[in-house]
This record gives C-alpha cells, structure tokens and sequence, in this order.
C-alpha cells in the first residue's frame, strides 16, 4: 500500500500539482498508515527520487523542486507533530543569501527539503552578512552554514562565503562548523566553491539535502 | 567597410561577410570605463551612452546597450529603491507588491516616455542614435510578461502563486506585466532599439515542466509576441537551457533568433535552427574570470567551429560579470574576430 501512496505522491509533485499531493497524504492518514510512515516512507523517499533525477541528468525544474520541497516541509510538520515520540533530528543548518542578494528562492528550497530530512533550519533571510551567519552557526550550535548567491559578484564577494571562510578560521571553528554554497553562479563554475573556501556546493536545493547531510556527519564526527 | 548592422543583417540572411557578428554585452564595466561607482554612473543616461561608445571604440564589437540594468522595469511600475553593489549589477531592494491585494493596485503607465525613471533611458538612445544609429545595432533589454513579476514581488513570492494560485490574482498580474512589457518595447522601439532582447526564464524547461510551460509560459509567449511582431527580436531565458522548446517557440511565434544558454547543446541548438534563422551562441562568461587565454581561445575555437558552417550564426556573452579582468575580454574577442571570419 505504502508503495502505491509514495507513487501517487511523487506524480503529483512532479506534476507541481499540490492540491493533489496533499490529498494523496490525507487519503493515506484515513487509510491508517501512520504518519512516522508518511514521513520516513513517503516524503523523504520522494525527495532521494528527486535527487536521483537529477542525478541521472532528467533534470527536474525549479518549479518543480520548489513545490516538493515546499510540500514537502508542510507534511513533515504535521506528521511530525502527531509522532509517538519526537524523532530525532541529525544536525542543524543557519541558512541564509549573502550580502546584496535578494534572492531567496535556492535558500527556500533547501530549507524545505532539509526540514523534511530532519535537520533543522535557521533561516537567517537575505542580505545576510558574513559575521552574522557565523555568530548565528555558534549561537545555534549549528553544523554547517547554508550561503546561497545568485550573482557572480554576491558569491564572490569577501563578505560571502569567503569572508564566513575567514572568520571560521579566524575563530578556530572550521573542524565543527562547515560551510555550504549554492546558486547560479555555481552551476556555471563548478570550481567556484573552492575558489570562495567552501568545503562543499549543491547544483540545485533537493541535492542540497545529501551534500548537506554529508557535511553533518564530517562536522560531528 | 562592412558595419556591424551589415554583418547583422549577413548573419540573420546567410549572405556573405567578413565575419560573423560579435555581441559583447558590457554593462556595469561602463562605470570602470568612465571611473564612476555603479551608483553615480547609473543616475545618467549620458554616462551609459559615453561608456557604451567608449568601449564599442576599445574593443570593436557589434552591439551596444540602452540598458542601465534589470531593476530599471521595475523602478517604471513604482519601486522606490534599488540595491547598489560596488562590483555588480543592483537588486530590487524594495518590492512593489507586498500582498495579494498589491496587485490590484498594480497602475502600468500610460506614457512610458514620460516617466521619470525613462527619461535617462531616453537621453542614452538619443546619443547613441546621433553617434551610432543604423550602423551598430542598439540593443533593449525587455523582460517577458512572466518574468517581470519576480521583480515586483520576488522570486520566491511569485514562483509561490505562479504554481499554488490563487490562480485570478496571477492571471491578473500576467495580464498587467503583459500591458507593460507591450508598452516598454513600444517606447524602446519608438527612441531607437533596433534589437529587442526577449528575456524570459520561463520559456525555459530548467525553470519550469514541459506542462507548465505548454500550458501557462507558451501561450503568453504567444501574445507577447504577437502584440509586439517578431521582428528583431531575440529569444533569451536568462542563460537558462532552451534547446528543449525552439521548435515549439518559432513554430507557434515566428521568432527567428535564439540566444542559446552556455549549457545548452550548442550542435543541436544549431540544427533546429538551421537557416532558418539565427542561432546565437553565448560563451560561459562566468568561466572568463579564470580561464587562461589559452583555454579562452579554445572555446572560442570549439564554438565557432561548432556553429559557424551553414553561416546563420552569431557569437554572444552572457551579462559579463563586472570581475572578468579586461586583458580576457579582450582574449575573447580578439579569439572570436580570428576565428569568426569567413574565407572567401
């Protein structure tokens, strides 16, 4: 049953179709599947398909990464909220652009898709600048920074990821804390997360969800 | 000697020419070219045009911009305040439409013309229609009617009622940006732009499904299209792929010139458009910060080679990157006017 439900699921979103996604959700709730098993058998397994697509070069849009990772968020935060016992959540992420981009859309995407992989997200919004991300990541203990830039001179820039790179250092923070990059300028330059001292980039918000989970798992080991 | 609008026309009619035409699109590097801060620059349509004669003497391209920068559009329908960076292009820092209710007081502009905010952009065409007109082509920058919203109310916002609704409220504001962008070709047109840039994200499959596209992106292509003739004008999805719907955009609008994504395939680009128009390929100018000359004038090299034969063809850059340093624009260019040539 839970294999038909993850099938009609993951139609929907494909389709950007959330009005159907969320019924396929309510349909299987009354059908009795619990809702840990909506979590960890339909949402989460639906977003590994999404990254598998890419991964296999069928490239799933934007909008279509928008609306699972938006979907996906939403369920997850209900079904949480009717668990037996409150899951356990892997790591934390301060997520946010970086000084003089307004565009928060790659940032949007990412966080609904961590959400849903239980890492949970500190969304610092836009313009955000390079001390802040770091003072948040020590404040929230987090496990890794998220800066998105969707311009050249945004990623570049020494108050983005570079500047979060200085002050990690500066601060002796780089073995517990590590830094994140993604936005257009890096599909453009795949090098370009080196260049700006990130330890990693994601061509898109849903493989944000592994590249990220990975980099947990570096920072607490 | 052959002008840059005659090799234009060459290029889009496959008849002979010295060479195949050469876009370099320069924006922000007008403010270093006249020692300006972007912010002080941008205040003055006669700097814009300055700097873009400026440099089309420097480097010998085929194109210059009456564009100032994106966010212009959106300061026409009433933003108040624009981002300034000291090395790249300004961001929409205040959005027009806040709420739902925002869009039904959306007011496009009777008059373009008469809008403070086009007024510099009327002054920069006048100097480049006194010093340049119908030698070098004047290029305008025009956002589609899907993708001006993003700039009203961002991205994420729009994206958000683009594909959730309330489906009346984005018909709506379509229909107005529609308005708009008929209005604002009609006004460059009328100061002198000879090339429209159409430009588009969502005419992209990186940006939306093959579904959506066919049903929302296509039939407002179509209207934008027809309101405003596809003559001269190019289509573009902001270096998004677009290989994936050039048959169906010139089957359904007529448009005759693509300016294909770095990432697309450019041999495929090039077959599907064949002679039947203008293929345009852009060089993954994010890449010419850091190339050494050698590997610029190997790309250079590969593209020509790639979409030079059966003529048709044009060589383009993205929007240059402020950082790219001037000694590989001019690697780039010098590689593309060697290899551009035709040999009788």
């Amino acid at each position: 049953m839970i294999d038909r439900v993850l099938t009609a699921f993951n139609e929907a979103i494909f389709d950007t179709d959330r009005e159907r996604a969320l019924r396929v959700i309510r349909e299987a709730e009354q059908e009795g599947i619990p809702p840990e098993d909506i979590v960890f058998k339909v949402v989460v397994p639906s977003i590994h398909i999404m990254m598998k697509s890419t991964s296999e070069r069928r490239t799933p849009s934007i909008a279509q990464h928008f609306v699972a990772a938006q979907i996906a968020s939403e369920v997850t935060e209900t079904m949480v909220s009717r668990f037996a016992r409150s899951p356990e959540i892997i790591g934390r992420v301060v997520i946010g652009t970086s000084v003089g981009d307004m565009h928060g859309l790659g940032k949007r995407i990412v966080s609904g898709c961590l959400k849903a992989l239980m890492i949970e997200v500190i969304d610092l919004g836009l313009n955000v600048p390079a001390e802040r991300f770091v003072d948040e990541a020590v404040a929230q203990n987090a496990d890794v920074i998220g800066v998105s830039s969707m311009m050249v001179h945004t990623a570049r820039g020494p108050s983005a990821a570079l500047g979060v790179r200085k002050i990690l250092k500066d601060r002796a923070l780089e073995r517990r804390i590590k830094l994140a990059v993604g936005g257009a300028p890096y599909r453009f330059d795949h090098d370009l997360y080196r260049t700006v001292g990130a330890d990693a980039w994601a061509e898109d918000g849903i493989i944000a969800g592994t590249v990220i989970s990975a980099l947990i798992k570096e920072a607490r080991q | 000697m052959i002008t840059s609008m005659e090799r234009l026309r060459a290029a889009v009619n496959g008849t002979p020419a010295d060479r195949i035409p050469v876009f370099c699109n320069l924006l922000d590097q007008g403010a270093k070219e006249l020692g300006l801060d972007l912010e002080s620059y941008y205040t003055s349509g006669e700097h814009v045009a300055e700097a873009q004669l400026r440099m089309l003497r420097k480097y010998g391209h085929d194109n210059v911009w009456s564009l100032f920068y994106v966010g212009k559009e959106a300061e026409l329908l009433g933003c108040k305040q624009i981002l300034f960076a000291s090395e790249g292009p300004p961001n929409v820092l205040d959005f027009v439409i806040r709420t739902l209710e925002d869009i039904d007081a959306l007011e496009v502009p009777e008059r373009l013309e008469e809008h403070p905010a086009f007024t510099e952009q009327t002054r920069c065409f006048e100097i480049l229609r006194h010093e340049i007109g119908g030698t070098v082509p004047i290029c305008s920058y025009i956002s589609s009617s899907m993708t001006i919203p993003a700039m009203l109310m961002g991205m994420e916002r729009w994206l958000e009622l683009l594909l959730l609704g309330p489906v009346e409220k984005r018909d709506l504001l379509i229909a107005k940006c529609h308005e708009f962008f008929v209005r604002e070709v009609q006004a460059c047109r009328a100061a002198g732009a000879d090339i429209i840039v159409y430009a588009n994200p969502f005419g992209s499959t990186d940006f939306v499904p093959m579904n959506i596209f066919t049903s929302l992106s296509l039939p407002w292509i179509i209207r934008d299209i027809q309101a405003i003739g596809p003559a001269g004008v190019v289509y573009y999805c902001g270096m998004a792929r677009m290989n994936d719907v050039i048959a169906t955009v010139r089957e359904q609008t007529g448009l005759g010139a693509y300016y294909v994504s770095p990432l697309d395939d450019l041999a495929e680009a090039k077959q599907m458009i064949g002679t039947q128009g203008l293929t345009c390929g852009v060089i993954n100018d994010i890449r010419l910060i850091e190339w050494t000359p050698d590997e610029i004038r190997q790309e250079v090299k590969r593209m020509m080679a790639t979409g030079m034969p059966g003529g048709h063809f044009l060589f383009g850059t993205g929007v240059m990157p402020y950082c790219i340093p001037e000694a590989n624009i001019r690697t780039m260019l010098d590689a593309a006017y060697e290899y551009g040539q035709w040999l009788h």
